[in-house]
This record gives C-alpha cells, structure tokens and sequence, in this order.
C-alpha cells in the first residue's frame, strides 16, 4: 500500500479535482440554502398541499 | 380559465402493479433457494444451471430490476399523472416501455441461468441486453418528460425531481459502465481492466444504489407517504435541499466498495470523506418522513399502508448511517467482505425498498381497482412477519461477521493463524445461515399472504383503464423574476433547464473520479514480470466468470498481517493491468485466491487437487459448502472462439505479439497437454480441450507472477515469445 501511495503523491494536480468538487459543492449549497430559506411560507404550503388537489376516488381529497 | 377534460392511464399502473407482485415471489424465492445452498450445497442440485455462482446475480436482480424496478415505474406512473393533472404523454411509449422492461427480465433469466455474465455485480447482463435496456430506459425517459412537459399545473411537485434525477443518474451509470467489446452475441469484454474496472464498477454499484434505490424511493415516499397519512410534507424547504445535496454527493462515494484494496490513496480518502457528508441529506429526508407523520401517530396504529412506511424510512435512516460508518476504514477492515455487508444490503433492501413498496402496493391496488382493500387484518400480519423476518435476518449475520472476522485475524501466542484453515472459520458461522432460510421463508410466506390479499382484492374491484379528470389548462411562466424567486424554483419551471443541472451535478462527481483514473496512466504503474494470461488461462479466466466464482472468492489481499499470513503477499495496482474484467469479488465466502498460483505460498494446490476439489468439494472437506463442478471434465472449451478473444484482448491494449492468435490454440493445446500429463501421474485421465483444464491452468496463474524464482516451465512460453 505505501508502495502504492508513494508513487501516488507524485501525482501532481489530482487534489485540485477534489478540492474545486467540494467548494462547488459548499457554493451551491450556501446559495441553495439561504434562497430556500427566504421563500415565503405561504408558497411553500401551497406546493406541500398541491398534491391533494385530486379527486381520489375514497373521497381524501382536503382542499 | 376554462377546463380541459383529459384520462388518466390506470391500465398502464395496472400492469406494473401486478409484475411488481409476480416477479417479487420469483426474486424472494430464488433468494431462499441461495440462502438454502449457502447451508446445505445439495440445494445446488449438481446442475450447473442452478449453481450458486449463477443464482445468485439472477437474486439480486431479479430484485433490483425486476421487483423494485416494476415498483417504481407504477408508482411513478400512477403520482405523475396526478400531480402533474395529464395523461402519460404517449400510450405507445407506455406499451413499449412494460413490454420491453419485462422481456429484459426474462431475457436475464435466462441468461444468467446459462451462465451468460458479464460478472460485474448489478451488470451482469450482457451486452445485447445492455442495448436493449438503454433503449427502454430512454423511453421510460421520454414518456416521464413528455408528461411533464404538457402538464397543466405550473408547479413540480417534488417527488417529480427525484423520478428526474432517477432517470439521468441511471442513464449516465448504465451507459459508461457498460462500454465493453463483443466478441460473440453472448460474451463481451469491458474496456476498462483491473483496478479502474473496479472503480468504473463500483461508481456504478454504488450508484445503482442510490439512483434505483434511492433517488426513485424518496420520490415515492414524497408523494404516498403524506398521501397515505392525508397530511402535507413536513417541510417543502427540506425537501429542496436535501435534493440538491444528495444527488451532488452520491455521485462521489463509489470507492468506498474498495477500501484497503489496490487502489490510490487519494480515490479512497475521497469515498470516505463523500461517504460521511452523505449522512446529512440522507437524514434530512427520513427526517421530513417521520415528521409528516407527527400528530398522526393513532393513524399509524392501524394503518399497514402507514406501519410499512414508517419502518422502511426508518431503516433508510439507519442504513444510510450504517453505510457510512462501514465506509470508516477500521470499521471497514471487519465490514468488508463478511456477511456485515450482507445484512446491511437486506435491511435496505427487505425494509427500505420492500417496506416502500408493499406500502404503496396496499395503498395504491385499492384505488386503481375502485374498492377495497380485502383484509386490513392480513396486510397487518403481513407487516409483523415481515419485520419479523429482517430481524432474523440481520441479527444472525451481523453475529456471523464478527465471529468469522475475529477468527480470521486470531494468533496463537507462539504468533500463528490460530484459524489457519479457512473453513474453520465458515464452519463456525453455519448455523447463522440456517436461521437466514428461516427469516427468508419468513419474509416470502409475508410477501404471499399479501399477494392473496391483493389478488382478493382484484377479484373484488375493476379498473377503469382511462379515468376522466378536468383541470384549466397551464399558463405559460414568464422570464425569471430575479428577486423573488429561488433558483430552485426557476430551474425547475422548465423541465428541460431543470434537468440539464441535476445533469451536471451528477456529472461533476462520477468525472471527478473516473476521468484521473482513465487519463492518468502513472495512475497504474506496471510491474514488469506480469504477463498477460496465456489462451489456455483467459479460457479458464472465462470459465470463473461464466460460473459466477466471484460470488464466494475474493482475488485480492488487503494489506493486514492477518491476510498475508493466510493467503500471501498483498495484492498490488499493477497486478491487474490485463485483468478485462477486473475479479476482485465482494464477499469471502470461501477463501481468497489472489495468490491461488503462488507456488510456495499458502494458497498453492497443484493440479490433481484441483481436479478432486472441482469434482467434489464435499469429498476434500466435508464441511466445506462449495457446490461441486464435476461437469467441468465433460465440457469442452470452444476452441473457435480462442483467436477471437486473443484479437479483442489486442484491441483493448494486452500486448500479445504480433499474429498471436493465429498460434493461440497451437498455445492453449500445448499448455493444456503439459497440465494432461500432470494429472495422469496422479492417475487421473483427461483431455486437454476440457474446461477443467483450462481452469486448473487458470488457478495456477493466479499470482504466480510477481513470486521470485519459480522459474516455471511455462514462462517463456506465455506469450509465444
Ligand atoms: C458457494 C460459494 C462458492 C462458490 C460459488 C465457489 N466456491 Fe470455491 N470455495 C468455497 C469455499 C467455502 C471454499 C473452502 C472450502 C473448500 O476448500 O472447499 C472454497 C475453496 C476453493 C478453492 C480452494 C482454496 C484453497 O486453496 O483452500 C478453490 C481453488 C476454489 N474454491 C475455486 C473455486 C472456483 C474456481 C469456483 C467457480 C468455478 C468456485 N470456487 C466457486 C466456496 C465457493
């Protein structure tokens, strides 16, 4: 295995891969979040309710 | 706005329902026939069509593909059209779609029966099948986005993202884990070999996971889960963020399937890294489940529909920690390769996916068939003797893997294997194995009480096959309003936008990992004294794929006193340079044999052995639970087709010389007469066309390689050099 390693690290330019993936990562997830975040409740209750808007034959429709 | 009239598709769901029922007995029954044959290797009934080695792959995807596979299209199909208010977009897609996905089904049936395999696990099927499964899931696609796309509400419901991201996720692993070259209608090599096959093979197990397992779930537990319960989603909010985290972080963790194997340091800590962050949207979705049903918990009490989603989420929650913790690499060292593995798979499997499934299969049978569910009262049994069944299912295994992995590694004070017949450490764990036929005939005697019940119900009801519904027609969304909309929100206004980024997150992550490890040759250094498998080895090499030997061996050693000492040096990254595909296995269920060639090494056994053991394993060691392949001194190896695989293994890059596969057989039959004549000084007879020539030869290649000074006889004639 550290054969394995040693010959690894002379890699050069593989960690960027790696590191440029998680700050696009924490990026998109900071921006996702707080976007998410402000939205209005009233919205977001009429998505959550959105799927009773059928006539299910059993009559559990709720809006 | 006035309304438009239009017919929901209920035949369409009809028909996945009840494949979802039919092809559910056939994959918990093969289950319980392999779970017999780990025990009892009589249930191998000496046929090779019902060997372990080929049950298994048809076990595991019979229910992947088959059960949980029908289970997800009915209930995708069934919550997309009422959520998005529009019939599926096309009857002929639809049509197609059931036909096509069945015939794969039975195709890979029949296939895997014959021993025709590709031996990547959940890949198994061959390449003509792998064409055919492309092409029904484009269709599956293009039905699913068709429908969005003339749907009459303006706003994605967000079980909607996850069928989205199930259907690319899925595409993309299928598509480059599948690149392999034909060389028959029936047998192909992949183009990767050795450890980047195991990653590209892995990105894509482990992605399977989360795209057909996963992603397609979570969506169903958006829509039928507040549905059953008859209350919204606890929060709408979570549920964007937890998509958007988990689809971008799933993509990353593939390597954690390899840990302490032969593979870069960097691919490895990259897996667990991945692999620990993935608890936190895993989390947040069981979470916003168990939520919904806060103040609802009187319903749960009586509800089957409500019981089965509880426990399936919860296990989704502890399996998703679980598969983390194992991704830890000293937790690791135990999980992998153990029946921890197993246990974990089954909890997620038995309660995740068939907790979901059965949930959704009481709750949504009922109202296609306009009545009734015939018993509450039997779904309820059903629920306890299916939960029942995972306890006796895991509890044993887990139980099992500790046992075996303490002795595997146990010394004796003088500093020896104090176990080192591997079998001793199977013999001990045996018993765990009766009592997993017992949780399986558990599990389906569950599974057939509903199946009366929902045939009972059937009976009971009709479908109307188009059902009419009205609703105004859509209105078209603007431009983005910048301010006040989320980017959330504006992406997924247009189905096409919307997908295009689940796209690139997706992609982002499997790029990451596979495109250093296809481009970056110094990735792979080369030892000089591996030599590619001569014809008569990579005719045996076949034969192990063909009989599915991966699916109890292992061939490669981690780098731990404990597996050196049994089955010698550890394995490394330029060892596996012409393996197409790479064999590196997931589960010891008999011993390692990565050095299995090494002459003076722990695992050596000549040849005369070899043919003993593959006549009848039970006549070396009673105990021992491997099924006999006494059909391998009749079958021939079919000789036409050695230049062929010479010349593909030229085009994947194994430097045979030039013309080799003119001398090929000219080869084989030389290497196989001097492996003849060993044998008959044992006394035993053979001809040297047979498969157990081919591979007894194969065995005594494996490791052989990079061990100093066995100068044997057939080196310098490896590669007709
Ligand atoms: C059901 C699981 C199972 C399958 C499938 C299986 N084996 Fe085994 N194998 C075992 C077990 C358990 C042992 C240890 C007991 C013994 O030696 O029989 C073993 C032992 C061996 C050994 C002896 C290793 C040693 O040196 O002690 C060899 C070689 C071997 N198997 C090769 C194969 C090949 C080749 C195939 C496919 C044709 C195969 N096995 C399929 C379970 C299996």
């Amino acid at each position: 295995m550290t054969l394995v390693s040693s010959l690894l690290e002379s890699m050069t330019g593989i960690h960027i891969f790696y590191v440029v993936g998680l700050l696009i990562f924490i990026t998109l997830f900071i921006v996702i979040f707080i976007r998410t975040m402000r939205r209005p409740a009233a919205e977001m209750n009429e998505y959550k309710e959105s799927i009773f808007n059928d006539k299910d034959p059993d009559g559990s429709e709720r809006s | 706005m006035e309304n438009q009239k239009f017919y929901y598709d209920n035949k369409t769901v009809k028909l996945f329902l009840l494949a979802t029922i039919i092809w559910g007995v056939v994959a918990v029954l093969v289950g319980v026939l392999i779970a017999c044959q780990l025990a009892f290797p009589a249930f191998n009934f000496g046929l090779e069509y019902t060997t372990f080695g080929r049950m298994r792959p048809l076990h595991t995807n019979a229910v992947i593909f088959a059960f949980v596979g029908n289970a997800i299209f009915a209930g995708v199909y069934y919550s997309l059209q009422k959520l998005l208010k529009a019939r599926l977009f096309s009857d002929v897609l639809s049509k197609i779609h059931f036909w096509g996905w069945q015939l794969i089904i039975v195709l890979a049936a029949v296939t895997f029966t014959l021993g025709i395999s590709t031996s990547k696990e959940y890949a198994e099927l061959e390449w003509p099948i792998d064409i055919l499964l492309t092409v029904v899931w484009v269709i599956f696609g293009w039905n699913m986005i068709g429908t969005i796309l003339k749907r009459r509400v303006q706003h994605i419901y967000a079980a909607i993202w996850w069928y989205l991201a199930t259907f690319l996720g899925v595409a993309l692993l299928h598509v480059v884990n599948s690149f392999e070259l034909p060389i028959s209608l029936i047998k192909s090599y992949p183009i990767y070999a050795g450890a980047q096959d195991a990653v590209v093979q892995w990105w894509y197990g482990h992605n399977a996971v989360a795209f057909f397992l996963t992603t397609p779930f979570l969506g169903l537990m958006y829509y039928y889960l507040p549905k059953a319960a008859n209350r919204p989603i606890y929060s709408y909010r979570l549920s964007i963020i937890h998509f958007w985290s988990l689809i971008f972080l799933y993509m990353w963790a593939g390597p954690h399937h390899l840990l302490y194997q032969a593979l870069p340091e960097w691919v490895q800590a990259l897996g667990v890294t991945f692999s620990i962050m993935l608890i936190a949207p895993s989390w947040g979705g069981m979470i916003n489940g168990l939520l919904t049903l806060r103040g609802a918990w009187d319903k749960v009490r009586d509800s089957a529909v409500l019981k089965f989603f509880v426990v399936a989420v919860t296990a989704y929650g502890m399996s998703t920690f679980e598969g983390p913790m194992m991704s830890l690499r000293n937790v690791n060292q135990m999980t992998h390769f153990t029946d921890w593995t197993i246990a974990h798979t089954h909890i997620a499997g038995m309660a995740w996916n068939g907790g979901m499934t059965f949930g959704m299969l009481y709750w949504l049978l009922p109202r296609i068939f306009r009545t009734k569910l015939y018993s509450e009262k039997l779904a309820n049994t059903h629920f306890w003797i299916a939960t029942l069944s995972i306890l006796v299912y895991a509890i044993p295994l887990y139980w099992s893997a500790v046992t075996q992995w303490l002795m595997l590694r146990e010394y004796t004070p003088e500093g020896f294997l104090a176990y080192p017949n591997f079998l001793e450490t199977l013999t001990q764990i045996l018993p765990m194995y009766t009592l997993r036929i017992i949780s399986g005939i558990m599990f389906l005697t569950g599974f057939l009480i509903m199946v009366y019940n929902l045939f009972k119900t059937m009976a009971a009801g009709s479908v109307e096959a188009n059902e009419a519904a009205e609703a105004p027609a859509l209105v078209l969304a603007g431009k983005r309003k910048p301010l006040n909309e989320t980017i959330h929100r504006w992406m997924e206004r247009k189905t096409v936008r919307f997908s295009i980024w689940v796209f690139v997150a997706l992609f982002i992550g499997g790029a990451i990992q596979i495109i250093p490890m296809i481009f970056i040759k110094s990735n792979i250094p080369t030892i000089d004294t591996v030599t590619p498998y001569t014809p008569l080895e990579l005719e045996g090499r076949d034969v192990y794929v063909k009989e599915g030997c991966y699916t109890c061996h292992s061939q490669v050693i981690r780098p731990f006193r404990w597996e050196t000492d049994r089955y010698g040096d550890y394995s490394k990254i330029g060892e596996f340079v012409y393996d197409h595909p790479f064999l590196w296995g997931s589960r010891r269920t008999g011993p390692d044999l990565a050095r299995a060639g090494y002459v003076n090494g722990p695992m050596y056994k000549n040849s005369a052995w070899h043919y003993n053991h593959f006549m009848d394993p039970q006549k070396m060691n009673e105990q021992s639970i491997m099924p006999r392949y006494d059909w391998f001194a009749k079958k021939d190896v079919n000789l036409d087709m050695t230049p062929n695989k010479i010349r593909a293994m030229q085009t994947l890059g194994v430097p045979y010389p030039e013309g080799f596969d003119e001398q090929a057989v000219d080869d084989l039959l030389w290497q196989a007469n001097q492996i003849v004549a060993e044998l008959k000084l044992s006394g035993i007879e053979i001809e040297p066309t047979k498969e157990m020539v081919a591979m007894i030869a194969y065995m005594h290649k494996l490791g052989r390689d990079i061990e100093p000074n066995t100068n044997q006889n057939l080196d310098s004639h490896d590669t007709g050099e």
